[in-house]
């Protein structure tokens, strides 16, 4: 027998399991963001590869101006766009396979969302734009909704295609899991009370779900504006996304300090995005969500 | 008043169809339209559909020494950075699961926490870190990049599928006599393989399809696939790149058909892989 509230400890097992994960944790990822953190205070000395001395905060004093500022809210207006229509389209998707009595179908779904999350999205994008972009079968769309394929407002509209392929499959997915946590029970017995269907999906089945379709709304918008491929390849050098701008930065003009700081400002969004997501989830969870 | 609901029910139902029905073209068309166009046998890119159909553009993806090169740098770079996360993951996982110690929670939430920084800034920063420690070697800075980016999904289907394997099993062998490690490879090991083997390939896959730390590590003489397509598409759009697309979504076809026999595309869903 133990003590009964003995401090519990790692054994040396666990620890030795653990290490090199946590060694790669440590020298890849945490010192790596700790550095550019340092750099993002850094002044940028044109012509020199790297950054200079002293500290400054002109590096984030600079994005704030409207020329910078733009970049961010372009990213975030696609976004959010691109993961309410994520919300609409994947529902019905994920409701049929939560819920369908046929296997095949069912299986049929997961092959198609599972396929796509597993294929490349370069392929997707290429796909996209060889679909959607001026020569393309349903370049039509463009002209019918006012904006020419060829014109310079249609990257805006192929960017945030090019985000719906990539963000659906996810989203719809991870709704299966929500519908599914749903007990069916509840709607029959909506029904057996004479309800209409409608009605049942609108008053029984919506408010239920309501915890998993925000939590896949904030983590489709985490990946939009995280997204750095799908604008570089389909905003043609007109719709450019924060991201885009911190590679710019970088690649262009060689200022390093100024990349860096929207790499931070970047993480910092991230983070807030997640930590929203928690604190929602976990409020809605606690108003009591019948499994 | 029965009508009017039968009514509403029938448009609630023609209105859910619409839009699934709208979902399942959006995601399938461009990709038809893709297979399609890589058989195009026109030496530029005309309106859709081809007149005509050939192999040219298989062939000249096959001729195209940056592509050659490219897919086996990516080849090279995915193997070995899908070796090391894996390990790495699925030993750390198993410590996850099983030990209760302090910290144990903030030690999960950062071996995750990779997976929520967007690539570009692990890309920016991995760069600026290599040149600091005074790594230079494309390769090297590579796989570094891959690693970090790969880890969070080896450790969660690990941790996934362990979550599974009920203690009881493993505290049967101890009390039998076996050593911890010795439970670890003869019992737990084989009961988390279906983890491992999917955090593995989703470390593969991932890793194989990396354009923004790549773009970001490699250097002009070490180039991988997606960073050679990506140039390509930026420069000059033909349909070599339809070609590779296709042979990608054949791949996937394949992986996913694999997936389905090994595991069931229905308990991948279910156990909540791709779910928080």
């Amino acid at each position: 027998m133990t003590r009964p509230l003995a401090k519990p400890r790692i054994s040396l097992f666990h620890a030795a399991l653990l290490a090199p994960g946590v060694l790669i944790v440590l020298v890849l990822f945490v010192a790596p963001i700790a550095l550019m953190a340092l750099e993002s205070f850094r002044p940028f000395v044109t012509g020199k590869v790297g950054s200079g001395s002293g500290w400054t905060l002109r590096n984030y004093a600079e994005l704030m101006e409207p020329a910078y500022a733009f970049y961010f809210w372009e990213t975030f207006r696609i976004g959010f766009i691109v993961s309410a229509t994520a919300l609409l389209l994947g529902a019905p998707l994920a409701f049929l396979a939560a819920r369908t009595r046929r296997h095949r179908l069912r299986v049929a779904i997961f092959g198609l969302l599972i396929g796509l999350l597993f294929m490349s999205l370069i392929a997707r994008l290429y796909a996209i734009q060889m679909t959607w972009g001026s020569n393309g079968p349903l370049a039509f769309f463009g002209t019918l909704i006012g904006v020419p394929a060829r014109s310079a407002p249609y990257a805006a509209i192929q960017v945030a295609l090019g985000l719906l392929h990539f963000v659906l499959p996810m989203v719809a997915l991870m709704l299966v899991g929500t519908f599914q946590n749903i007990n069916p029970r509840l709607e029959e017995a909506a029904a057996s009370l004479g309800a209409p269907r409608w009605r049942v999906a609108l008053t029984v089945t919506l408010p239920l779900a309501v915890p998993g379709l925000l939590s896949a709304t904030m983590i489709a918008l985490a990946m939009c504006i995280s997204s750095f491929v799908v604008p570089l390849i389909l905003g043609r050098g007109i719709v450019l996304f924060a991201t885009n701008l911190m590679y710019v930065r970088f690649s262009d003009v060689a200022n390093y300090p100024s990349g860096a700081a929207i790499g931070i400002i970047m993480l910092g969004l991230a983070a807030l995005i997640v930590y929203a997501m928690m604190r929602l989830t976990r409020a809605l969870a606690g108003a009591g969500a019948p499994s | 008043m029965t009508g009017s609901h039968a009514a509403l029910d029938r448009l609630a139902g023609a209105l859910f169809r619409v839009v699934l029905a709208a979902a399942v073209l959006f995601l399938v068309i461009p990709v038809v339209v893709s297979v399609f166009l890589s058989f195009d046998d026109r030496a530029f890119i005309g309106p859709f559909p081809p007149k005509s159909f050939s192999l040219r553009w298989y062939a000249s993806f096959f001729e195209n020494p940056a592509y050659l090169d490219g897919l086996f740098n990516s080849l090279k770079v995915a193997t070995l950075s899908t070796l090391i996360s894996t390990a790495a993951g699925a030993a750390a996982a198993y410590a996850l699961a099983e030990g209760r110690f302090p910290g144990r929670d903030a030690l999960e939430t950062a071996f995750l926490s990779p997976k929520f920084v967007p690539t570009v800034v692990v890309g920016f920063s991995m760069l600026g870190f290599a040149s600091a420690i005074g790594v230079f070697d494309a390769f090297t800075r590579l796989i570094m990049g891959h690693v970090i980016i790969t880890i969070p999904f080896t450790v969660r289907a690990t941790l996934a599928a362990l979550v599974g394997i009920r203690r009881s099993m493993v505290e049967a062998a101890i009390s039998l006599g076996a050593p911890p490690w010795r439970a670890f490879l003869d019992v737990t090991l084989p009961l988390a393989r279906t983890g491992v083997v999917a955090g593995a390939l989703m470390a593969f896959v991932l890793s194989f399809d990396e354009v923004a730390v790549s773009l970001f590590l490699s250097d002009a003489f070490t180039q991988t696939l997606p960073i050679a397509l990506v140039a390509e598409m930026r420069a000059n759009l033909n349909l070599t790149v339809a070609a590779l697309s296709t042979m990608f979504a054949a791949a996937t076809i394949l992986i996913v058909l694999l997936l389905d026999r090994a595991v069931g595309l229905d308990r991948v869903v279910g156990q909540g892989m791709y779910r928080g």
